[in-house]
């Protein structure tokens, strides 16, 4: 059996895409590792148009049970793809890793619609990795209340880690915000209401270096890019919030990518380099990487491969 | 037996207690910011503090992973 198009993410995307294919009548798989996308460990979303304000988890429930509700589309949720592949009919999709005998779950679409968005970002320095649970955190909203009485350092000053701040002040009792240019990014509402709690201290010109501690993290260390000199901070915790990069690992010698790993489209229609794929959401070179704009080009995608389709 | 260690604002969890109850499997729940001896269960078990931390029988979890859960309850 072959799918007319299936669509690979289970972010506000994906499953955009996946009304609208629902409603064209395409024949229709979405595979997903899980639904929500990185918005899911938001606190608050504020801009979400029709919403004053909602959590990133009230908004994976809102759009996931619009999904469900469809008839006709069909999902396979937790599988991991391991491999995607060109066929005489379209594409084939492996998931999971291949049965000793060689046998692997696997299946077949004439077009693919990739939304897999994008994943936050490591710092690469020495400790990161080896602390990674154990002081060094990504999920403000998740591990923040275990930072109880503690002084924590935040790296990045942009809006992500401002979240963290916000997310960080009923429970830190002083928290640094590491920022490697000059300048906090942030909207000036964060960086006010951090300043106003009285425990935020902003350090801007920070190199990461190093993140040191025993059974738990107890140290980081960054150059001061103004004055070249090595400083050290005793924390209780890093919570890493330094932006996003693309999930196209899976897709990289598959389709077009840019030196920042997204992928290549074309903005009417969100057609990639390679014929019977397009791309949407955070994983494109799309400007703005915003939820409202990821859903409006998930629909522009499946509006242009129906005509596709139908042309065939 | 299935225990989870969790914060009261953590999304993963509720989506690894959502997915306990889609599958109609009873769990106990702790709030490690609270509950210090509950936090101290969960350093030793899982040897991090991130949370969620799902204990079943024995076999412990960290974040919420539904093909490690599958595997779990299965055997």
């Amino acid at each position: 059996m072959i799918y007319d198009l299936i669509i690979i993410g289970g972010g506000p995307a994906g499953i955009a895409a996946g009304v609208y294919a629902a409603r064209k009548k395409l024949k229709t798989l979405l595979i997903a590792e899980s639904f929500g996308g990185q918005s899911v460990i938001a606190t608050q979303i504020n801009n979400f148009i029709g919403f004053k304000s909602i959590s990133g988890i009230e908004l994976k429930n809102v759009l996931e049970s619009h999904l469900r509700d469809q008839k006709g589309i069909e999902i396979k949720e937790g599988g991991k793809i391991s491999k995607i592949e060109k066929s005489a009919g379209g594409f084939l999709i492996f998931i999971g890793e291949a049965m000793p005998d060689g046998r692997q779950e696997y299946f077949e679409s004439k077009t693919l619609l990739i939304a897999l968005g994008s994943g936050h970002k490591r710092l690469n320095v020495s400790g990161e990795k080896e602390f990674e649970g154990k002081g060094v955190f990504y999920c403000s909203i998740c591990d923040a209340p275990l930072m109880s009485g503690k002084t924590v350092a935040v790296v990045g000053g942009g809006n992500s880690g401002l979240y963290a701040v916000l997310d960080l002040i009923p429970y830190a009792e002083k928290i640094y915000v590491l920022e490697y240019s000059d300048v906090f990014r942030a909207d000036p509402i964060y960086i006010d209401k951090a300043k106003e709690s009285g425990k935020v201290e902003f350090i801007a010109m920070a190199k990461i270096l190093e993140i040191t501690g025993d059974r738990f993290v107890s140290n980081i260390k960054y150059e001061d890019r103004n004055s070249g000199e090595i400083k050290e901070l005793k924390i209780g915790g890093v919570f890493v919030a330094i932006g996003y990069a693309p999930n196209s690992g899976l897709v990289n010698g598959l389709v077009e990518i840019n030196q920042n790993g997204k992928i290549i489209i074309d903005h009417q229609t969100q057609k990639t380099s390679l014929e019977g794929v397009w791309a949407a959401g955070d994983i494109t070179d799309v400007l703005y990487g915003q939820i409202n704009i990821a859903i409006g080009d998930a629909v522009k995608a499946v509006l242009n491969i129906n005509d596709y389709l139908k042309k065939k | 037996m299935v225990k989870i260690y969790s914060t009261q604002t953590c999304p993963y969890c509720v989506m690894a207690k959502d997915y306990f109850k889609q599958k109609n499997v009873a769990y106990e729940e702790f709030d490690v910011s609270t509950n210090e001896k509950a936090r101290e269960e969960m350093l030793n078990k899982s040897h991090q503090m991130g949370v969620p931390v799902i204990d079943i029988n024995g076999t412990i979890i960290v974040g919420f992973n539904r093909t490690e859960i599958d595997n779990s309850l299965k055997s």
